[in-house]
């Protein structure tokens, strides 16, 4: 069963085309990387998958319930915004600037949402907190402020707070983008274990190191279209189309 | 000395009335909240009606609206308490200028914030008390700061209206007494005023200082 399906998404800002009819299908524990140079959309087809952006046309469900589908004249419609929470409730979301409350400990991070939304006891969101942190390697900074952590601790807390949910699935937006590199190595190893305990994630990601391992399926994107899919290596080690060798050159010699 | 002590009885009443009107119009600062989300509401109608609101109350002079509440009203066949004209005109003008602190202090919260609460399932409601207010009222406090102790001053307006505030007090018997000491002492009041002001809001901002 398909944990998520996005059909033929379309969307723009303005004039700016930014998806022009991409597809995506998800079954329940894939690890799928999305890499592709910046401006291919990658990260608005990220954002359009949990309606941080609403999409023009196409379908997208979520654990088989539509979330948004398209009428007869194409245009996208989206359900009741009572089943759109419902169902957003499903996917975390992993933000490339962290985005955590800047005036809440780490554990409260942790336990606002279970305890607002899912309405768990105080004690209970906190057992689950700790034992997230503790997860993430973080349980001594349960009661510091993200101001004294570092980026690489940061977005792990950020890891640990969407994982508070229980979500069916994880997205993550270039979450190593923003970090100075001798601190991505923390965050990707969080994002490994996850995948080992074979978590849903989809993973827009500059990593092509990380895309190689982990990942099940690698889709390269580039002017708003899937260019190509398929496992790491083939996508990795032997693309077929001629954009894909051009930007993983370009990509792969910078290093 | 002896005339100093001779009317601070009645400069101390004087002072009694302006405490209240300053009480009273801290009012406004809830009523600046909520008037600074309605004036960033997606529903068109009121964000405009927030904006030709601030406008008229931020644009014309407290003095003329004080008149306004007052007389202007009596002009028309409608009696109001003098006190009551003072709250009108003071808690509406106030909170036209708080709104304005409050709406770009929620305007200058990361959209991240936004975000990340809108994908944890916070609804609206509370992503606005839990994670942006706390956060804006951090931000705004030194201009607050600021109001609040334009606030204490201003009561001295409502001389206009003939209400026996401190400074219309220390005016009465410098103009009979033939003598500027009054002034020296409403000064004095006015000081003690805006300093406990002042180390109230250094108080509280020390206490949100836990985090940047």
């Amino acid at each position: 069963m398909y944990v998520l399906q996005a059909n033929d998404i379309y969307k723009s800002f303005g004039q700016l085309k930014v998806l022009k009819g991409v597809s995506l299908e998800v079954k329940k524990g894939e690890v799928i990387a999305i890499i592709g140079p910046s401006g291919s959309g990658k990260s608005t087809l990220l954002r359009c998958l949990n309606r941080l952006e609403t999409i023009d046309r196409g379908t997208i469900t979520i654990t088989g319930e539509y979330m948004v589908k398209s009428e007869k004249d194409g245009r996208a419609v989206y359900s009741s915004e009572k089943d759109i929470t419902r169902l957003r409730r499903k996917m975390g979301m992993v933000f490339q600037n962290f985005n955590l409350f800047p005036h809440k400990s780490v554990l409260e991070n942790l336990m606002i949402a279970p305890m607002l939304v899912n309405q768990v006891s105080a004690d209970q969101a906190e057992e689950t907190a700790r034992n997230l942190l503790d997860k993430v390697g973080l349980a001594q900074k349960a009661n510091n402020y993200p101001f004294e952590l570092s980026g690489g601790q940061q977005q792990r807390v950020a890891i640990a707070r969407a994982l508070a949910m229980n979500p069916d699935i994880m997205c993550f937006d270039e979450p190593t983008s923003a970090l100075d590199p001798e601190l991505t190595g923390e965050v990707l190893r969080v994002m490994r274990d996850l995948a080992l305990e074979h978590m849903t994630m989809i993973v827009v990601t500059h990593e092509i190191g990380f895309a190689r391992e982990v990942a099940n399926r690698v889709i390269f994107m580039d002017e708003g279209l899937i260019v190509e899919q398929g496992t790491a290596s083939e996508v990795l080690l032997n693309p077929q189309q001629e954009r894909t060798q051009s930007f993983l050159s370009t990509v792969l010699m910078a290093r | 000395m002896d005339y100093v002590v001779s009317i601070l009885p009645q400069m101390f009443l004087g002072w009694l009335v302006t405490m209240q009107i300053f009480a009273v119009t801290l009012l406004s600062l809830p009523l600046g909240v909520i008037l600074g989300i309605a004036r960033l509401s997606k529903f068109k109608p009121l964000a405009w009606f927030m904006e030709c609101y601030v406008w008229i109350f931020r644009g014309t002079p407290l003095l003329l609206q004080l008149l306004f509440w007052y007389f202007g009203l009596m002009a028309v066949g409608v009696r109001i308490e003098r006190e009551t004209a003072v709250y009108m005109a003071f808690i509406l003008n106030y909170a036209a200028y708080l709104a304005e602190i409050f709406r770009s202090g929620i305007q200058s919260i990361d959209r991240g914030q936004y975000e990340a609460a809108d994908v944890l399932g916070l609804s609206r409601r509370q992503t606005m008390t839990q994670i942006i207010l706390p956060q804006v009222f951090k931000r705004v406090l030194p201009p607050i700061g600021n109001e609040v102790i334009n606030l204490v001053k201003d009561t001295a307006l409502v001389y206009i209206i003939a209400i026996s505030e401190l400074s219309r007090v220390a005016r009465i018997r410098a103009v009979t007494d033939d003598t500027l000491v009054p002034f020296a002492i409403a000064a004095v009041f006015y000081l003690l005023m805006t300093a406990i002001v002042q180390r109230f809001f250094k108080w509280v901002e020390a206490r949100l200082d836990y985090y940047h």
